[in-house]
């Protein structure tokens, strides 16, 4: 059993179910269970816990719709007796989703980019999402009255605003994309921020008030997971020094930078001969700094699409691969862009970006504060994440693996230089204990008692890529769902969310904005209780 | 020869997708009356539609009946020789890599969906897409020939990157859309924004009526390209009819669609033919 948050790293023990919880084990030895499961020489950890995805809501839906070629091409999922069909590509369909998260072991995910006004749909596809818990982040680092709050120095409006937004949307964290930088690009063309200092017009707000201001709210909030940020910049060379200066600008506030891999980039903008690695620089500073976590967004290689809340990156990448572009602009709130990207082996700058993801895993000393994504699909599908497991154990297959990519990323990079190989106990920090613990989930991440009975049994094999896809048991809420890869009961699963306390007086303020700019009512924005499906809020403090 | 008589009355769609001339020259006729084929959403063995008599080890397949009903006839096949003996359903030839396929009848949308190679002879009229490109695909048919006797509907050529496409009759509108390079040759009338988007190609009118062109065409002069002639050689070789008049003419050229790369370019036969 591994159980890192209870420091139990390989040692044979029981664990005892009950109601879909672990308990301890009863005191009465004359207490038997009703059904036993015998895992005897398997490898037992609490199921995967993925933190930053994109799986749920009209971006995903818009990337479903635009690739039907991919859709045509890829593996079909036949409908069974027990499960729904559906499609796969790099934006599978609502079930599929669920079905492969569960066959490869993961139980909680949760979707990082969602427009508040678009959380009803969300919740839709999230609930035919089966087998999973899930949840997701509200883009806030873009809206206009939380720019507006800042612009007008009213940190106390902001907060409760957060709150308040959050409870609407029935969301999770504050989620901050290209902070400014999107909304001027929705004034200007091809607008974008630059760095943090640069101004946004209208509400002469810097992308550097937004990320501290909002930061500073959602800690005072005492959320569970307080702010989650794609930085400004993505995928530019030279944007290490963007993404050092949003770690300065946190302080000692607790902040998660996420797919971090996309910026850590040094070189000069447009100069792809001096584009470099910067994760010894930046993984220094997040060794020093416990209030940072980040995930990595690793890129694999292969064809993809990409897709986020950063409206200029969108209209960037379509312009680099020349293919379809999809660009949104979500009225007072949010951008969205989409392009299929694809991501080549033979390119310098794509393995530089596969490199760079691997050092990050590599780089930072403690794994309890980087978290393994994809990015899902950005980078590429969640369903490689055994390819990277085995990438971060096997340090030989990794060095065979340097040697089939681009050979500039040995001097640009340390990645050949490091030794360091992931144990077992560290993989399970890393895919689930770590991201349940800076989501603050409790009741994720561990099997002690409290904890949702959410449990992936593996067999042990050398090959850890073969060991990780495909799980012997996968048990969700204390039922058998998976057994060798195959479905075997179908689960709703249940949205994590939280309800942050608030003045309520704020309201008259926010009714007041929504009449005058939404396309949307007030008392029509808001999602209802009565809209969600199994769910449980996650307290705050 | 395989002969399979197309004995069944359903008006849901049946789908042969993946019985091609290479998968059956070595099955036994039991196994491919057992061979599973799609009506609707079930599965059914191929013997429930279809009467299994012949030979398929010369990897030649008959089909015979009104076929009208039955897609994906030909699909993805690599080599050998696939005859129709009646009308024919949609996506006729799709994918396919090689071999053959004749259809002595109509056929419906989608002929050579995405082809990349061989030849399809619809010797009566055709649908619409010929040789066009699946909603989303960056690239239509990429090599290969369609001949089409008769008439075909609307986006022949949709996205065309390679081969030649011969349609004897008229075609329906926007032939020719959004073309990336390869030939169209059109016998008949033409519907409307011939070569919209076009990138690269030629796209030829031979017939007696020039079409109205869009206003991102540029007349580029007159010729008589001999090219074009080699193409009227091959079309004849291959048992098309090539009506008189055609060469030695007069062709008017433009070059265009200039909303896209604007590469390029349409022959309009001049009439009366010069000659």
């Amino acid at each position: 059993m591994y159980d890192p948050l209870h420091g139990v790293d390989g040692q044979v023990r029981d664990i005892w179910i009950r109601d879909g919880r672990i308990v301890d084990a009863p005191s009465d030895p004359a207490v038997r269970p009703d059904k036993v499961l015998d895992a005897a020489g398997l490898v037992v950890m609490p199921g995967g816990v993925d933190m930053h995805c994109h799986i749920a809501g009209p971006k995903v839906n818009a990337a479903r719709k635009m690739r039907p070629e991919e859709k045509r091409k890829a593996e079909h999922i036949m409908r069974t007796s027990k499960t729904r069909s559906g499609t796969m590509g790099s934006t599978p369909s609502t079930f599929a989703t669920g079905y492969k998260y569960a066959g490869m072991g993961y139980t909680t995910a949760f979707d990082a980019a969602t427009p508040p006004l678009a959380a009803r749909h969300v919740h839709e596809e999230l609930e035919d999402t089966p087998c999973i818990d899930k949840g997701f982040f509200v883009l806030m680092g873009n809206n206009h009255y939380i720019m507006r709050s800042i612009q007008r120095k009213e940190p106390e409006r902001l907060k409760t605003f957060i709150a308040w937004l959050l409870g609407a949307a029935k969301g999770y964290a504050p989620k901050l994309v290209n902070p400014g930088g999107v909304e001027v690009w929705k004034q200007l063309p091809s607008g974008n921020v630059h760095g943090l200092d640069e101004n946004v017009e209208h509400y002469d707000v810097t992308p550097r008030q937004i990320i501290e201001a909002t930061a500073r709210g959602a800690n005072e909030l005492k959320l569970p997971h307080p702010v989650h940020i794609h930085a400004n910049n993505l995928g530019m060379p030279g944007n290490w020094a963007t993404t050092l200066e949003t770690m300065k600008t946190l302080g000692d506030t607790r902040g998660h930078l996420t797919h971090i891999q996309f910026h850590s980039y040094g070189g000069g903008v447009g100069d792809q001969d001096t584009f470099n690695s910067k994760v010894v620089e930046l993984a220094e500073y997040v060794n020093t700094h416990p209030n940072l976590t980040i995930d990595v967004g690793q890129v694999l290689f292969g064809k993809t699409t990409s897709m986020t809340g950063d409206g200029p990156l969108g209209y960037y990448l379509s312009n680099i691969y020349h293919t379809k572009w999809f660009s949104a602009d979500v009225e007072m709130e949010a951008g969205c862009g989409i392009a299929p990207i694809e991501y080549r082996d033979k390119s310098l700058v794509h393995s530089l970006q596969w490199a760079i993801g691997l050092e990050w895993y590599l780089l930072v000393k403690d794994p309890w504060r980087v978290a393994m994504s994809t990015d899902h699909p950005n980078g590429g599908s969640f369903l490689a994440y055994p390819q990277i497991i085995q990438l971060l154990m096997d340090r030989t297959f990794r060095e065979e693996a340097i040697k089939q990519v681009h050979p500039a990323v040995r001097e640009r990079s340390t990645l050949a230089e490091l030794t360091r190989e992931y144990t077992l106990y560290e993989i399970c920090i890393i895919t689930r204990s770590g991201p349940a613990k800076i989501l603050g989930l409790a009741n994720k991440g561990h099997l002690g008692p409290g904890a949702d009975a959410d449990i992936t049994i593996y067999m042990p094999n050398d090959d850890k890529r073969v060991m990780f896809e495909m799980p012997r048991f996968v048990i969700k809420d204390g039922r058998v769902i998976v057994e060798q890869g195959e479905i075997r009961e179908v689960t709703t699963g249940k949205l994590l969310h939280v309800a942050p306390g608030y003045d309520t007086s704020i309201e008259t303020d926010i009714a007041e904005w929504f009449e005058k700019y939404y396309s949307v009512r007030f008392r029509n924005y808001p999602v209802s209780d009565d809209y969600l499906h199994d769910h449980e809020i996650i307290g705050c403090g | 020869m395989l002969t399979l008589q197309y004995n069944a009355s359903t008006l849901v769609p049946v789908e042969v997708e993946g019985l091609t001339p290479t998968l059956v020259r070595n099955m036994s006729l039991p196994d491919i009356e057992r061979f599973e084929i799609f009506n609707g959403n079930h599965k059914l063995p191929l013997a429930e539609f279809f009467t299994v008599t012949g030979d398929p080890s010369d990897a030649r397949i008959q089909f015979e009946g009104e076929l009208q009903g039955v897609h994906w006839i030909g699909a993805q096949m690599t080599e050998g020789e696939v005859q129709v003996r009646g009308n024919a359903g949609r996506h006729v030839g799709s994918e396919m890599t090689g071999g053959t396929i004749h259809v002595h009848g109509n056929a419906g949308d989608w002929v050579g969906g995405e082809m990349h190679g061989g030849l399809i002879h619809i010797h009566g009229n055709a649908g619409h897409l010929i040789g066009a490109a699946y909603r989303g695909s960056a690239k239509g048919m990429t090599d290969g020939t369609i001949l089409i006797d008769g008439s075909a509907g609307n986006e022949v050529g949709h996205t065309l990157r390679r081969g030649l496409i011969a349609i004897g009759g008229s075609c329906g509108d926007f032939v020719g859309f959004s073309m990336l390079a390869g030939t169209v040759l059109l016998f008949g009338d033409s519907g409307i924004r011939p070569a919209a988007g076009m990138r690269r190609g030629t796209v030829a009118f031979l017939g007696d009526k020039p079409p109205a062109l869009l206003g991102t065409f540029f007349r580029s002069g007159v010729s008589q390209p001999l090219f074009l002639s080699l193409y009227l050689q091959q079309l004849r070789q291959l048992g098309f009819e090539v009506p008189a008049g055609c060469w030695p003419a007069n062709y008017r050229m433009f070059r265009g669609d200039h909303v896209a790369l604007g590469r390029g370019e349409l022959l309009i036969r001049e009439t009366p033919a010069a000659g």
